[in-house]
């Protein structure tokens, strides 16, 4: 039985749920791009908090809380098989308990840490090649990652920039996480809003105010300047920053690429 | 003069510093701006392939030194600037809420005299904590020489602090830094060291007891511009994380800046292999537990360029090898080349669970290519060629782009 589900982290739990209660799983995908075969047959699951819940605990308390992150991580991936993976690691998991993640080399494991370090690898990067650019009346950033990383990413900056309103756009996705600040009264924290995400599709990459124009120029002078000439090395530096990063990089914009 | 022409001065003569990590302090974001993050983080990477985390700029490059091998020596003939405390602080804000950087590194030349220095240093960071609420990274140069007084309050201000020695040995210092001495810099990283040991101590018993340093100090070395060898940079490094418990210590391949009979020649390549060989020895010493005695000694007073430093001691104790991968200790991993801590750590605790054979390898991050001929799996010897140094550095040796003709 191939189970299909709505895209949700709760919804791929209901159906591990299922996979245990009901009939055992062939396969778990996602509604949306599910190609029926003759050979299986299938059946849409319908998203359960309480039973998403009891499987969280379960994971939590007979793997481990890593796995459960773990798990998390690879859901967060782009990856087009990662609900099978999930299913596998689980069923290991469940069987051998904490001691499945020492199996580095097992089919069922490796795939899924590797993800999981693609997927954390990814949320460190960003933290850094993320640029903010001011409005006037908020930051605004803008990404294109390969994982759905924004709701990790968005912790960070909310300690970060508590002062301050900001946007993080996942332009791929069309998503974006809104800050909205925190009110203070005789500098006194008074309330500290919570981010959160919503639908966005708008663009705000030409809009650039005058003062913004100051710093972002400066910006491009210092990444000019604080590089080495005779250490010229565009090899090593593609490999930290790929190129599919460097669209909205404000320092490879324009005339600024590599050494001028 | 406008911001936009001290930025190209000042940062254009800050580059050759080598540090410019944000690691080691995590704090959290206590109402103002900023926060930091134990692991670091990179903003960017220029165009030479090295990292930009902070800001890395010179307060001022009016020195009154004459070091032979600076680009900021007192007689030569560059554009002088400076910046005054507000207008680096609001740089740096600007920089900051932008996520350019990830905070502040601090230098600058000594402008008058050091204590003059320290204290203009001390001023940006007065400003940035207090007036700012700047909670972010900072990197501050301690300016050797200065007042003990302002080094320790400038220690309450930032995350780390470093001194940099530039040579390994007294001799090589005096030949190309006549005004600076390596005791009067040991004497400020001593002073650091026992001041980070004692706010550690005291807060262990008062919990508000402000932090110092808590980023450690770090130092950094100019390689190629003396004589001295690889075996006695690869000592000081040594005796310097031993003697003032250095986070790091920073090799920097000297590029040549100043026309001097004591420096090599303008047209010198910087030696970045040489370098980079450093680099790999100073991780031995960290992640590895290597001596520097193990990794070179009186008949191989350098590092090989051809070949990496681990592979080359695993290749002079042909003794030690092949190790069994299922039975071998973890320190004993981490000799094998082609292991790091991380492989390691996989081995020994898959280990725990399930034997490894050698088509693990490439799952549990071993570099096959290197790891095959210094093991064995459940007893067997997984490598393409016989047990035999010479063979193994033949096929380890990088491949001549260039080959010699025959005539005939």
């Amino acid at each position: 039985m191939d189970y299909l589900y709505d895209g949700s982290f709760d919804g791929l739990l209901t159906c591990i749920y299922h996979h245990y209660y009901q009939e055992p799983a062939s396969g778990i995908f996602q509604l949306e791009y599910y190609q029926p075969t003759l050979m299986v047959s299938s059946s849409v699951v319908l998203t359960d908090p309480d039973l998403a819940n009891r499987v969280y605990q379960a994971i939590e308390q007979k793997i481990s809380a890593d796995a459960l992150a773990r798990i998390y991580h690879v859901y967060l991936s782009s990856s087009s098989d990662k609900e099978n993976l999930v299913l596998n690691y689980l069923r290991l998991g469940f069987k051998m308990g904490s001691k499945a993640d020492l199996c580095h080399s097992h089919p069922d494991v490796y795939p899924v840490h590797k993800l999981d370090r693609q997927v954390t690898l990814e949320t460190h990067r960003l933290l850094g090649l993320l640029r903010f650019k001011d409005t006037g009346k908020f930051l605004y950033g803008v990404m294109s990652p390969d994982h759905h990383i924004l709701t990790l990413i968005a912790d960070h900056f909310a300690d970060r920039l508590a002062g301050e309103r900001w946007i993080i756009h996942d332009q791929k996705r069309r998503l974006a996480i809104i800050y909205d600040g925190q009110e203070r009264n005789n500098d006194k924290l008074l309330i500290q809003h919570k981010w959160y995400m919503t639908d966005f599709s708008y663009s705000m990459d030409d809009y650039t105010t005058r003062e913004e124009h100051h710093w972002q120029q400066l910006w491009q002078l210092y990444f000019q300047q604080i590089s080495i000439e005779s250490r010229y090395n565009p090899r090593l530096q593609s490999h930290f920053v790929p190129y599919r990063y460097r669209r909205h990089l404000l320092e490879f914009k324009g005339a600024s690429w590599g050494h001028s | 003069m406008d911001i936009l022409t001290q930025l190209d001065i000042l940062a254009g003569a800050a580059k050759y510093d080598v540090s410019c990590s944000s690691s080691g302090v995590t704090r959290k974001n206590q109402g103002g701006t900023g926060n930091t993050r134990s692991f670091g983080i990179c903003h960017a990477w220029s165009a030479d392939g090295r990292c930009i985390s902070l800001l890395k700029i010179l307060l001022s490059n009016d020195c009154v030194y004459d070091c032979r091998y600076c680009v900021n020596r007192r007689s030569s003939d560059i554009p002088r600037a400076s910046f005054s405390p507000r207008e680096l602080a609001d740089l740096t804000m600007q920089f900051y809420r932008r996520n350019y950087i990830e905070g502040l590194f601090l230098s600058a030349a000594v402008e008058k005299s050091p204590d003059y220095t320290m204290e203009k240093i001390l001023r940006v960071l007065t400003l940035l904590r207090e007036e700012y609420e700047f909670q972010g990274y900072i990197h501050v140069k301690v300016i050797p020489g200065a007042e003990p007084s302002l080094i320790n309050r400038a220690g309450l201000l930032c995350d780390r602090m470093s001194v940099n020695v530039e040579q390994p040995t007294e001799n090589s210092l005096r030949l190309l830094a006549p005004q600076k001495s390596l005791p009067t810099m040991y004497a400020s990283m001593q002073q650091l060291k026992d001041k980070i040991q004692e706010h550690k101590v005291d807060h262990r018993r008062f919990r508000h007891t402000p932090r110092f340093v808590p980023g450690g100090q770090s130092t950094q070395m100019i390689v190629g511009a003396s004589q001295d060898s690889d075996l006695t940079i690869l000592h000081t490094t040594q005796a310097l994380y031993q003697n003032f418990g250095l986070k790091r210590v920073y090799f920097s391949a000297y590029v040549p800046v100043n026309q001097d009979s004591n420096l090599p020649a303008l047209t010198t390549v910087p030696p970045l292999l040489r370098e980079h060989r450093l680099y790999q020895s100073d991780w031995l010493l960290r992640h590895y537990h290597f001596k520097a005695e193990e990794i070179l000694d009186a008949d191989h007073a350098n590092l090989e360029t051809e070949i990496d430093p681990k592979t080359a001691w695993a290749l002079r104790h042909p003794e030690f090898f092949p190790l069994e991968i299922n039975r071998a200790s973890y320190e004993e991993l981490l000799r094998i080349p082609g292991i790091g801590p991380k492989s390691a750590w996989r081995i020994t605790s898959q280990r725990r669970v399930a034997a490894i054979s050698a088509d693990h390898f490439k799952k549990l991050g071993v570099v096959f290519k290197r790891a095959q001929y210094f093991v064995t799996c459940k007893g067997i010897y997984p490598g393409n060629k016989p047990y035999d140094p010479a063979a193994i550095r033949r096929v380890m040796l990088p491949e001549s782009p260039f080959k010699q003709m025959t005539l005939f």
